[in-house]
């Protein structure tokens, strides 16, 4: 296995602009704010967190489809940190993305087999003939139906439309496949049809994935590693393993039992940390640990003063967390939900 | 006397290409102060139900027969100034998308000042009152000031919350929630269902909760409703549809969603796609998907049967007894939980 993809330290700031005609920055969003991770070939990285917490806009970093702010990505080898337009097209080949909304990401107007074709004619891959047996093989591959090669989005679900969403990130095999949220909007009928369809295919063709969610569940079913993000900073990763035996930060806690469990008995029995509100502006984060004003465990002239760094866990190979106060226990108990009374979050 | 009351509803909607059998006989109770969960995907008939039970569907395009009895009263058919006197009061509703089920270009606080005006006779600054009040129960922060924002001003689950306050905002006997949370992320799911019982053990508000994923179901429901094409396939409390489930859709359904609490190396799907309702298929529904379809299962409708010994436990599968139970007990031993994940 060697190193696909390398990003260190990788930052995203939008500026906030006043004026018309001269644009005055008088803020910045930190949406990403030192992200940094190592993915090897063939390997999946679940990117986990809420909305708001900087995991799409890293995703976009990655795919080079912004410009980030500060850091590094290395890309097979290549930095393509600050690379052009012209410059990254050869590099896009290799790495393609799959989108959230089934819906909104296949234009309505063109048939099923152009979609699926065009990065072939972006890249302008093979004759005409090639690319439409290539279409229909993909098709296939997805598990559709190659005859419906000349139909349009709205003839199909929404399941059936992200595996054509798949077939067209599949068409000039990349090496990397950026997956936003890819069955958030699935039922999870659907949904499991997708996952293990992304799981065959990662196996056939020796994808890499990085896989992005909101839903623990799901990453773990898929990734190898996993790392989870608040406002913009990574706050736990690691190796799935690890990371599901023993999570530590409470964010993790919090993110992991507020999955509903299918087992009445067991659903009743667990402790659950369930956050109040939403995650807080990106334009003005709260201090030190950005996590606190929602934290259980927040301890006063602690978190809120000192930001605590990315630590790795002692005796594990590959499992880090950023909290002063990290869970010692899993399952966790009520002692360890409510470590000093808080008013950020309740206990059921 | 169960408050809700429906027996043998059938909604059929006229199309150019045909009649699409949206609900074909479904009965169920609903008593007071407790929920009931319905799970089916996409096109299964769990919301034309509901729209049918509230008399919301045009009945100049569907045709609708059987019997809805709310507190003893027939409403289906009743008419309209009668079925919008129940609609809002005694019902009330939330969508799955608060942001089309919230009107853009007016404030909360008219929005839902609005929903106490038409159904009871008080006046703008009580209205007013009210809101702000719901808003306070569905703890907005601040809720004083944000009653004068517009939706856009909220996120996804604050508009939610906004939309439970104003289902709330006249003390309903039943809430239909429709989706509530598919559209939001784990974690503020996890506010709205806690909100949503926390609500019900205040004011006893029985709940039907229609849903995709069986984990909702599990943490939020006393009875279970499985439906698929447009028909209850299985009914039963629901410790004990988690327990032993009798229809193979169940076990595919159970099967199909990722658990922290199981280890599964892969996930098992149910393959293909709902019924068209247009040309359902013969026999039973589900038997183009199913694995352990037999000739019988392609001719003949299965009927609603109780489950050995437990007369509320009903499905519909020709399966004999002993067969369902060799095929359940290898899919739990296949599902066995992990150490020490039980989450």
């Amino acid at each position: 296995m060697s190193e696909l993809l390398v990003v260190e330290d990788l930052q995203k700031y939008f500026p906030v602009t006043r004026g018309l005609v001269f644009q005055k920055e008088i803020a910045q969003v930190k949406a990403v704010d030192g992200v940094s991770f190592t993915l090897e070939a063939g390997e999946t990285l679940g990117v986990v967190g809420e909305s708001g917490c900087g995991k799409s806009t890293m995703a976009r970093c990655v795919a080079r489809l912004l410009e980030p702010t500060g850091g590094k990505i290395i890309f097979d080898g290549h930095d393509i940190t600050h690379l052009g337009r012209t410059e990254m097209r050869p590099i896009r080949r290799d790495m393609m993305m799959v989108f959230q909304d089934p819906y909104a990401s296949l234009n309505a107007r063109k048939r099923v087999g152009e979609i699926v074709a065009e990065p072939l004619d972006v890249h302008r891959v093979g004759t005409d003939r090639d690319r439409k047996r290539r279409v229909q093989e993909l098709l296939e591959i997805v598990g559709l139906n190659p005859e419906h090669y000349n139909r349009f989005p709205h003839e199909f679900s929404g399941g059936q439309r992200q595996r054509i969403g798949i077939a067209r990130a599949l068409a000039i095999n990349p090496k990397l496949i950026i997956c936003d949220e890819p069955v958030s909007a699935l039922d999870v009928s659907v949904q499991a049809q997708i996952l293990n369809l992304l799981k065959d295919l990662q196996r056939d063709f020796d994808l890499t994935y990085i896989f992005i969610a909101h839903d623990l569940n799901v990453v773990r079913h898929v990734s190898d590693r996993v790392m989870v993000m608040y406002l913009g900073k990574p706050v736990e990763t690691g190796a799935k393993q690890e990371f599901y035996a023993e999570p530590k930060h409470p964010y993790s806690g919090a993110l992991l039992s507020a999955v509903p469990i299918a087992d009445p008995t067991l659903g009743r029995a667990r402790k659950q940390i369930v956050l109040r509100g939403d995650v807080p502006s990106p334009l003005n984060p709260p201090a030190a640990c950005r996590f606190h004003p929602r934290c259980p465990r927040f301890v006063d002239g602690k978190c809120n003063v000192d930001e605590p760094l990315l630590t790795p866990v002692s005796g594990a190979s590959d499992h880090a967390y950023a909290c002063h106060f990290p869970l010692e226990r899993w399952p966790m108990g009520e002692d360890e939900i409510r470590r000093t009374p808080s008013l950020a979050a309740s206990v059921d | 006397m169960a408050l809700l009351e429906v027996r043998d509803l059938h909604t059929r909607f006229r199309t150019d290409d045909g009649v699409v059998k949206a609900v074909s006989g479904v009965s169920f109770e609903l008593d007071r102060g407790k929920t009931l969960g319905v799970v089916g995907e996409s096109g299964s008939g769990k919301s034309v139900t509901f729209l049918t039970v509230m008399g919301l569907v045009d009945r100049k395009i569907a045709e609708v027969e059987g019997s809805v009895r709310y507190d003893g009263e027939e409403i289906l058919g009743a008419p309209s100034s009668r079925l919008r006197h129940i609609r809002g009061r005694r019902i009330g509703m939330i969508f799955q998308d608060p942001m089309t089920s919230l009107n853009p270009v007016k404030k909360i606080g008219w929005q839902l000042e609005e929903a106490v005006l038409l159904h009871n006779d008080v006046s703008r600054d009580e209205a007013r009152r009210r809101a702000i009040k719901a808003l306070e129960e569905v703890e907005i922060p601040r809720a004083d000031t944000r009653v004068d924002d517009y939706p856009h001003q909220f996120s996804g689950g604050m508009r939610q919350r906004v939309m439970i306050a104003m289902a709330l905002i006249n003390q309903p006997e039943v809430i239909i929630a429709d989706e509530p949370t598919t559209a939001l992320d784990v974690t503020t799911q996890a506010q709205i269902l806690k909100l949503m019982k926390q609500l019900q053990d205040d004011h006893g508000a029985a709940i039907v909760m229609i849903t995709h994923d069986l984990g909702v179901v599990a943490e939020m429901a006393d009875d279970v409703l499985v439906m698929y094409g447009g028909r209850v396939v299985e009914q039963a409390r629901v410790d004990d549809l988690f327990v032993k489930p009798e229809m193979p859709y169940t076990w595919g359904l159970l099967g199909s969603l990722p658990r922290l609490d199981l280890v599964a190396s892969r996930l098992e799907q149910i393959p293909g796609q709902p019924p068209s309702l247009l040309h359902p298929p013969r026999g039973c529904a589900f038997n183009p998907r199913c694995a352990y379809a037999f000739d019988r299962c392609r001719e003949e409708l299965p009927e609603l049967v109780a489950a050995p010994g437990k007369p509320n436990h009903r499905y519909r599968c020709h399966l004999d007894d002993a067969e369902r139970e060799r095929i359940w007990a290898a899919k739990k031993a296949a599902l066995t939980p992990a150490e020490g994940s039980a989450a």
